[in-house]
């Protein structure tokens, strides 16, 4: 019973931890596929993150906030775009300045405002959580998929909305057209620049979101509050294969070792420093041991 | 005709250069009057307080140390079109283990230990970028964001180290205990910290310079990274040459921080080396990846930090303003639209 139970408040915790690498690493996706190495998902995060729950503070509204905190992600992922696209940056690098950008704007904006360099806390209510009265009683649904709040939910549609724009859509079609080979899509008369900066702006949509749902969950912001999530966003891209489903199992697996970390925090007597480098250490095993993989079955071809 | 040409190109960079820059400086100045309440006090501290006083020109010269020997890692790896994204851990690993040798031996000769502690940094350095290297030949693992991850985890390692078992009781910082007398590095420029491990990071882009310009193995890492698959049919063996820049890279980083120890801090505070690893990136960037170039380039990275530091002490301003500094010189120095429509006017 009690390792049952265990399990189970692990596997609920995962769902609601693993929102913001969903959200992040869906938006990347999309510049994945269009041909670019976007690192800007952490900064983009960031500054979702920053903005959401300020304007949240200011307005006393949870929806302004989170719609305030997009729209300053978006307006990041348009200099990035810009910069990257029209003033022909290496997006790398343009990526990296991104994330210094984010982390320093964030703590000199908080520094400015309310004269604070640590931990900012709002008096906010909760986020709404989804309940359906008539599914309560179906037994491992109600414990694993119900109660989290409503962006959990949000970040399922975006996923599902994303599979059907990346692959049945001409906007889709064009978008991975460009990844494969800038050059065809030119030749049809179509600007590769247009698709690559609609890949960028829609992953600086999805990272503010993913931002803000740390934050607003927290109603607090401490600096660097993301943290890496970020990165391992960009990793779960990479081990899901570059497709939505791939995503969403990458982000389970890592909100389950994030969730076990938590746990393993009060249960197991580890020192905490071990228990944070846990998903780091996991991720590079996985990504060797999925390289692997691969590479023999290409062997085996 | 053709050295005229070269020298345009060189030119043209150079204008382009100074165009970023100078449209960087215009973005910080505008910045510094948004966020400061005197912003001419402020300015001034900015821009023009690291020359103040013996003690922050030395001070701004040491702090251009690490940046120095992290770009040239950068260097090495990305003329090899290899990416160590690693550095920050590398830094600190290196720095940790020349802490441990020198705590390990307390009266052990200062030249002998020194030189293990800083050959124990190296190694750290070169194993952990070398692995992203090893896997990357091996099973095609991208290393980009294996050196990263790698790095990331090895942070919080450090930290316990840190922290836990080698942590002073007796002072009130995250840090360890103190290494002995005989280990510290000698002052070039008292009262500031700057010491003898400028000497070394010199010395160590000038080699990287020979290794890279003047000798066979630096020959084949610069084919590689102009073109790998041309580099195969021309009988280089092109797999090695994804493993060496790495390691060299690691090396030039866990050198960065074992002589930080040795030469500034003298212990390992925690987190302390945060940054390092970033800025050598853009620093590398700044210097085209050249590694005499790098030298310049770190001195220009340290005299922002040390402006910030200075308009922070003395002004109303935060820290984080470098940052914000910073970014606005990698999106300007990156854009190649910037340097071309420069080269074009040169050359017409």
């Amino acid at each position: 019973m009690k390792a049952g139970a265990v399990i189970l408040s692990l596997v609920h915790n995962t769902v609601g931890i693993m929102t913001p690498f969903l959200l992040a690493a869906t938006g990347g996706l999309y510049t994945e596929l269009s041909g670019m190495l976007n690192i800007s998902l952490e900064g983009l995060m960031l500054i979702g993150a920053f903005f959401g729950v300020v304007f949240a503070g200011l307005t006393g509204s949870l929806a302004a906030g989170l719609a305030l905190g997009v729209l300053c992600s978006l307006l990041a992922a348009l200099v990035f775009g810009l910069i990257t696209l029209n003033l022909k940056a290496n997006v790398f690098i343009a990526g990296l300045a991104t994330n210094l950008l984010a982390s320093g704007l964030t703590v000199v904006l908080a520094f400015q405002l309310f004269k604070n360099k640590g931990v900012v806390r709002f008096e906010l209510g909760r986020l709404p959580s989804l309940s359906i009265p008539a599914l309560n009683h179906v037994p491992l649904l109600a414990d694993l998929l119900l109660g989290h709040n409503v962006l959990v939910y949000a970040s399922w549609l975006i996923v599902l909305l994303s599979a059907l724009v990346i692959y049945r859509t001409p906007f889709g079609l064009r978008l991975r057209g460009t990844g494969l080979n800038a050059q065809t899509i030119a030749s049809l008369g179509l600007r590769p620049q247009g698709y690559q900066l609609a890949a960028i702006l829609i992953s600086g949509l999805t990272c503010g979101l993913a931002g803000a749902v740390l934050t607003l969950n927290l109603a607090a912001f401490v600096p660097n509050i993301t943290s890496g999530r970020g990165w391992i966003a960009l990793v779960a891209i990479y081990l899901g294969n570059k497709t939505p489903l791939g995503i969403v199992v990458a982000s389970f697996v890592f909100g389950l070792a994030e969730a076990f970390s938590n746990y393993a925090q009060g249960a197991i007597k580890v020192p905490a420093d071990f228990i944070l480098a846990f998903p780091y250490a996991i991720t590079v095993l996985a990504m060797v041991v999925y390289s692997i993989w691969r590479h023999h079955r290409a062997r085996g071809r | 005709m053709k050295r005229w040409s070269r020298w345009g190109d060189l030119a043209a960079g150079a204008a382009g250069l100074a165009i970023a820059l100078g449209l960087s400086f215009l973005i910080a100045v505008a910045l510094i009057f948004l966020l400061s309440r005197s912003p001419l006090t402020t300015i001034r501290y900015f821009f023009v307080g690291p020359f103040t006083n013996k003690y922050y020109l030395g001070n701004m010269l040491n702090s251009a140390v690490p940046l120095i020997l992290t770009g040239l890692g950068i260097a090495v790896a990305f003329k090899s079109s290899v990416f160590n994204l690693g550095g920050e851990g590398q830094v600190y690993s290196g720095a940790l283990v020349t802490t441990v040798i020198c705590l390990a031996l307390p009266a052990a000769n200062g030249y002998l230990g020194g030189a293990a502690a800083l050959a124990g940094a190296v190694l750290t350095g070169a194993v952990l970028a070398g692995l992203s290297g090893f896997f990357k030949m091996k099973w095609g693992t991208d290393e980009l964001i294996s050196s990263f991850l790698i790095s990331a985890a090895m942070g919080f390692v450090v930290n316990y180290f840190i922290t836990g078992p080698l942590d002073d009781p007796a002072n009130n910082l995250l840090a360890s205990y103190a290494i002995g007398k005989q280990y510290f590095l000698s002052w070039l420029f008292p009262p500031s910290k700057l010491n003898s491990s400028a000497a070394i990071a010199v010395l160590a882009a000038a080699a990287v310079f020979f290794l890279m310009s003047y000798t066979h193995v630096g020959y084949e890492m610069r084919m590689c990274g102009l073109n790998r698959e041309f580099s195969r049919y021309g009988g280089i063996n092109v797999s090695a040459y994804v493993v060496l820049p790495m390691v060299l890279s690691g090396a030039l980083h866990g050198l960065a921080g074992g002589l930080a120890i040795l030469g500034t801090q003298h212990m390992a505070v925690k987190e302390f080396s945060f940054g390092m690893g970033w800025n050598g990136i853009a620093v590398s960037l700044i210097a085209k990846n050249h590694p005499l170039a790098v030298i310049p380039a770190a001195i220009f990275f340290a005299w922002l930090e040390a402006g910030a530091k200075a308009a922070m002490l003395h002004s109303d301003v935060t820290f984080e303003l470098a940052a914000i500094v910073q970014a606005v010189i990698f999106y300007l120095v990156t854009a190649q639209a910037i340097y071309i429509r420069y080269r074009r006017r040169v050359k017409a």
